[in-house]
C-alpha cells in the first residue's frame, strides 16, 4: 500500500524533462534560409538566453549549426538556419532532426522536425557546409525528471500503471498454476479455491491492463485497437482464462470442477508464456522492443523512472496477491 | 412503482435493495455521459491531449482505481452477507 502510494505520488508529481513539441514550418527547400519557430515543453529558454545552441542533424553526426537563435519567451524561440543547396548524400527528401542545447535545460531533440526538398540549383561546394560534429559539450539537465518522448510526452507516466498490471497478472497466473500442480499431487479441494481466487484477480488485472492499454493507445497510436501482436496475444490469453471460468461455472460437481480446472490452468499458463513472451518478440509490434526484447533501457525507462517503476511492479504484485487472499478467504468461509 | 417491480432490485428474499438500483442508475448515467461526450468527437480528443496528454494518465489511473474499488466493495459485501448468515445461525 505504501509502495503504491509512493508510486502514485511520484509517478504524478515528478516533472518531465524539457522537450520540443512543435516546429514550424515543417517543410522547406534547400538552398535557403529557414526561420524555425520552436515550441518547447517544460522549457526555460529565457534563462541564460545567449547560451541556447541549435543544430539540424541530417544523419549520424552530420549537422549544421544555427546562425542565430532568438528567444521569445520560456516556451518559444526562433532559430535561423541556412540549408545548404547540396547534401553529402543524395535523397528525394531529407528529414532533419532539431537538436537544442541549453545550459540548465540540457539537450532536447525533435526527430524529423523539418523535411527538406532538394534545391533546383545545386552548388556542390555547399555540401562542405555540413560538418561532422558529435554535438559534444552539451549540457545535462540536473534534478529528478522523467524523460520527454515526443509522441508519449506525459503519458510516459503510464509505464507505472499499465505495465505493472501485466507483471502482476503473470505472477498471479503463475502462482495459480503452481497451486494447480500441487492440487494434482495432493488433491485437497482447498488448493482449488486458492487457484481460482488467483485466476479471478489475475483476470481482473488483465482486463484492466487491456483497458488502460487501449486508452493509452488511442492517444498515442491513434486507435483503441491497432491489431498489434501484443494486444492480440494478450486478448487471446485472457479469453483462454475467461473460458476456464465459464467451464467451471457450467460444472455441477465440485471435485470434477477442481480436477478439470487444475489441468486446464496448467495448460493455460503454459500457453501464456508463448503468447506473451515469444510470439510478440518474433514479429513487428508497436509496443517497445518491436521484434526483440522490450526496450527496458535508454529513454523508455531511464534510472529516474526505474526508481518509480520497480516499486510499482512490486506494489501491484503484492496488491494482487493480497486481493486474491481476500477472495480465497471469502470462498473458504462459504 | 411499476418500474421498480420490473427491475431486479427485488432480491430473492423479497427485500428491496436501494443500493442496487442506485448502482444501475449510476452506471447508466456514466455510460450516457461518456457516449454524449464522445459524440462531440474532436473537442474531447483535444481536451484529453492537452497539456502533454496528461489526461490520458489521469484516465488510466481512474480506470484502475475505480475498478479496484468496485471489486473490493463487492468482496466486502460478500463478506458482510456471510457474517450476517453466521450471526443468524
Amino acid at each position: 500500500m505504501i509502495l503504491l502510494l509512493y508510486v502514485f505520488i511520484a509517478g504524478w508529481l515528478v516533472p518531465l524533462k524539457p522537450g520540443i513539441i512543435q516546429v514550424t514550418p515543417e517543410r522547406a527547400e534547400a538552398g535557403q534560409i529557414v526561420e524555425l519557430e520552436v515550441t518547447g515543453y517544460n522549457s526555460n529558454y529565457t534563462k541564460d538566453q545567449g547560451e541556447v545552441r541549435a543544430w539540424l542533424r541530417l544523419a549520424g553526426d552530420t549537422v549544421i549549426q544555427a546562425r542565430e537563435v532568438q528567444v521569445m519567451d520560456d516556451r518559444h524561440l526562433t532559430c535561423s538556419f541556412y540549408i545548404p543547396s547540396a547534401f553529402p548524400v543524395r535523397q528525394e527528401a531529407y528529414p532533419l532532426s532539431l537538436i537544442l542545447d541549453h545550459t540548465s535545460d540540457g539537450t532536447s531533440v525533435l526527430p524529423n522536425a523539418l523535411f527538406i526538398t532538394p534545391a533546383k540549383v545545386q552548388d556542390e561546394n555547399e555540401a562542405a557546409l555540413w560538418f561532422s560534429d558529435k554535438v559534444t559539450s552539451v549540457h545535462e539537465q540536473s534534478g529528478i525528471r522523467f524523460p520527454f518522448r515526443n509522441i508519449l510526452s506525459e503519458t510516459i507516466r503510464n509505464t507505472y500503471f499499465h505495465v505493472p498490471l501485466w507483471f502482476a497478472m503473470i505472477i498471479l497466473f503463475g502462482v495459480s498454476a503452481w497451486y494447480s500442480l500441487q492440487y494434482y499431487r495432493g488433491g485437497q479441494i482447498d488448493l482449488d479455491r486458492k487457484t481460482v481466487a488467483l485466476v479471478k484477480v489475475g483476470l481482473l488485472f488483465g482486463v484492466l491492463g487491456l483497458v488502460t492499454g487501449m486508452l493509452w493507445a488511442k492517444n498515442t497510436w491513434n486507435a483503441y485497437w491497432s491489431w498489434d501482436v501484443k494486444q492480440n496475444m494478450s486478448a487471446i490469453a485472457l479469453l483462454i482464462y475467461a473460458a476456464m471460468m465459464v467451464m467451471r461455472a457450467s460444472l455441477e460437481d465440485d471435485m470434477q470442477k477442481a480436477r478439470l480446472t487444475a489441468g486446464y490452468n496448467m495448460f493455460a499458463f503454459a500457453l501464456l508464456i508463448p503468447l506473451l513472451f515469444i510470439i510478440p518478440r518474433m514479429t513487428d509490434s508497436l509496443h517497445p522492443g518491436s521484434g526483440g526484447n522490450p526496450a527496458f533501457g535508454g529513454e523508455d525507462l531511464d534510472n529516474t523512472m526505474r526508481m518509480v517503476f520497480y516499486p510499482a511492479v512490486i506494489g501491484f504484485i503484492l496488491l494482487g496477491l493480497w486481493i486474491s487472499q481476500l477472495v480465497y478467504r471469502t470462498e473458504k468461509l462459504k | 412503482m411499476k418500474v421498480r417491480k420490473l427491475d431486479k432490485s427485488y432480491h430473492i428474499y423479497g427485500r428491496f435493495q436501494p443500493m442496487r438500483s442506485f448502482k444501475y442508475l449510476i452506471v447508466t448515467a456514466l455510460v450516457l455521459m461518456y457516449a454524449s461526450v464522445y459524440a462531440s468527437g474532436e473537442v474531447q480528443t483535444d481536451f484529453i491531449r492537452s497539456i502533454g496528454k496528461i489526461y490520458v494518465v489521469a484516465g488510466v489511473c481512474l480506470v484502475i482505481l475505480i475498478a479496484l474499488f468496485v471489486y473490493m466493495y463487492q468482496i466486502d459485501r460478500k463478506i458482510s452477507r456471510l457474517e450476517k448468515r453466521y450471526k443468524n445461525e
